[in-house]
């Protein structure tokens, strides 16, 4: 058993080299040809000058170059960055500027963006797998270079299981991106309790449905690589027809699933899932938001042989907690997060940081091998997030400070209750936009929802809802807001509810408020012909 | 592509698609032409493909079914056109004021 990250398709490509480890669209990738090709990758990194630790940024549209670049910067002893394909160039730059990464590894369709991004980006020497005529300020490389080098024998440098394996930024709703740094021993734990949990073996198919510098990406190809089994990268054009996604789905007899409940959702309600078989799943995982009951039970009527297993952590932690549901579909509302995970302390504390009593709700600090070496560059914000707590012998223990509020419940398991930073002050009143938005799902004809504050000109804030629902033109914000009366106090009302074709949302899936607060207030505007 | 009398043309139905991604859904810079892919999430993210629905749901007076959202539909603006075409077709047959 290896405790580094490309050590594992190694193993894998020893083992059953003919095996497929990657598939994306109709092409594949088996374990050998994965370590031949991260290899020659890591070897061309080290001839052009990557030492030990050095960040190797990746910019990829969901490809099987996503896989081999991951591989090839571990196997060098780089530290891998990858980055939000969809990020504009000033944010690409934010990031390279920020991490101080000397290799950036691309393709040609991105060309124009890593132009612009590495205009102010000094500090990049070497660009790969973009064909340009000439170099600039840095030299080119290309995939065919990259193939010339590729081999059996990994490079030998050393890396030890607490070396840096990657930083993983955040997206969306502040402006400056966290950049979240793993230890390949932080990356490892997190595997082996997934393989451990959900019994992976080589025989299964695991999806990748996020883009690969999630924290979901993590679960998708190195728990799937832990044990030899195939990873299938869902590209955009699957994943925005679900009706495409389902087929998929089916003929790529994918057997466990991780992502967030609106891809799922969406599969639910426009996947055609009745004339499918996708009896292949038997495991379906989920986090990162509220999975709507109605929309959850359904969904488990539609595929009957899957488990379904709520998971809850953060890109700072992996995952700390989780809850299999109940095969029969009996499960409580709110969904619970579960227990802690076998190698990680789930405690709620008070604003002190002292335990609250049992029941009590607080804070969530988790303790554990999962847990994030830190915020890259920012020792102030890892003081306030990395706390110390005494323990025995005059010791220290570090905790997460998670930022999550919640409980455990009677029978031990916890539940979560909202974002610490989604309380928001309306005229003067404590309002949990989470238990506005659950208020709004409960409605019958509410598909999705999302509770936001806008600024009301009079230095308060006004909160406001962008909805979907099931009955279009019926559905009038009007009707929802009074059915609202009934279960939130006024305060909680939201004062005007958009009903929108679909929430935006961010790489992960998850709803962009910052783009519902723009887009709601360009349509508040007055129309100018 | 059906057999029916064609109430307007594969392009008369493609010029205002195209129109509406370069003006409502694009990027600066970013260009279109009937083949680029829709799907590749290199132009358009799924709010935009859905915005792009519902234009074409409501300047073609067509109703897109959940099981229409295939890419085989949706990949590019000329196989997008055929689509509303046929519905179009199916529909009723009669005339569309793609004017309006």
């Amino acid at each position: 058993m290896t405790m580094l990250l490309h050590r594992m398709i190694e193993e894998a490509a020893d083992r059953r080299p003919e095996a497929t480890a990657i598939r994306c669209d109709e092409e594949s990738l088996s374990y050998e040809a994965l370590a031949r090709q991260a290899h020659g990758l890591a070897h061309l990194l080290l001839e052009t000058g990557l030492e030990r630790r050095d960040r190797v940024a990746v910019l990829l549209n969901k490809s099987l170059e996503v896989p081999v670049s991951f591989y090839g910067v571990l196997a060098a002893g780089g530290t891998l960055v990858p980055i939000d394909p969809r990020s504009p160039a000033d944010r690409v730059a934010q990031i390279l500027r920020a991490t101080q990464a000397t290799h950036l590894v691309s393709e040609t369709k991105k060309d124009k963006l890593v132009e612009a991004a590495l205009a102010g980006c000094p500090d990049i020497g070497h660009v790969i797998g973009v064909e340009a005529e000439s170099d600039q300020a840095y030299r080119n490389h290309s995939w065919d270079a990259v193939a010339a080098l590729a081999s059996d024998r990994p490079p030998e440098v050393p890396i030890t299981d607490l070396d840096p394996s990657y930083i993983l930024h955040t997206s969306g709703s502040t402006g400056v991106p966290k950049l979240i740094l793993h230890t390949h021993r932080s990356a490892m734990s997190f595997v082996d309790w997934a393989v451990a949990e959900y019994s992976l073996t080589a025989e299964d198919r695991l999806s990748n449905h996020s883009s690969h510098h999630t924290c979901f990406a993590t679960f998708d190809y190195y728990a799937s690589a832990a044990v030899g089994a195939t990873t299938v990268i869902l590209t955009p054009s699957v994943l925005m027809m679900p009706a495409s996604l389902s087929t998929r789905i089916e003929e790529e007899g994918i057997s466990v699933w991780y992502s967030v409940p609106a891809a799922l959702i969406q599969l639910s309600l426009r996947g055609n899932l009745e004339t499918r078989n996708l009896d292949s799943l038997r495991w379906i995982l989920f986090a990162g938001e509220t999975f709507p009951d109605k929309h959850l039970r359904q969904l488990m009527d539609q595929i009957p042989s899957a488990r379904f297993s709520h998971v809850y952590g953060s890109t700072e932690v992996n995952v700390c907690s989780y809850y299999h549901l109940p095969e029969d579909g009996d499960f409580v509302v709110p969904l619970p997060i579960g227990r802690p995970c076998a190698n990680a302390t789930v405690e709620v504390v008070d604003e002190d940081l002292q335990s609250v009593s049992r029941g009590g709700v607080g804070e969530f600090l988790v303790r554990g091998s999962t847990v994030m070496s830190g915020y890259w560059g920012e020792p102030e914000r890892n003081r306030v997030v990395l706390v110390r707590r005494p323990t025995a012998g005059d010791l220290e223990e570090i905790y997460f400070r998670t930022g999550d509020r919640g409980r455990v419940l009677e029978d031990g398991n916890l539940t979560f209750v909202a974002r610490a930073d989604l309380q928001v002050k309306v005229r003067g009143h404590r309002v949990e936009l989470g238990e506005v938005e659950t208020a709004l799902l409960s409605l019958e004809s509410v598909e999705e929802a999302a509770a936001f504050t806008v600024p009301d000109g009079e230095g308060s804030s006004s909160l406001r809802a962008a909805v979907v629902t099931t009955v279009p033109a019926e559905s009038r914000s009007k009707e929802i807001q009074a059915a609202l009366k009934g279960k939130l106090p006024m305060h909680a009302v939201p004062t005007s509810i958009a009903v929108l074709d679909r929430l935006p949302r961010t790489a992960t899936g998850k709803v962009d408020r910052r783009a519902l607060q723009t887009h709601l207030e360009t349509e508040d505007a007055p129309r100018h012909e | 592509m059906s057999e029916e009398i064609p109430v307007v043309s594969e392009q008369e139905i493609a010029q205002p698609i195209l129109e509406f991604i370069r003006l409502e859904l694009l990027g600066p810079g970013d260009t279109i032409d009937m083949h680029d892919d829709l799907l590749s999430g290199e132009l358009l993210d799924s709010l935009g493909v859905l915005r792009l629905s519902t234009f074409v749901e409501e300047r073609f007076r067509i109703r897109i079914q959940p099981t229409d959202f295939v890419v085989e539909n949706f990949q590019n603006v000329e196989v997008l056109s055929r689509f509303v075409l046929r519905a179009v077709g199916a529909r009723n047959g009669a005339l569309v004021d793609a004017g309006d």
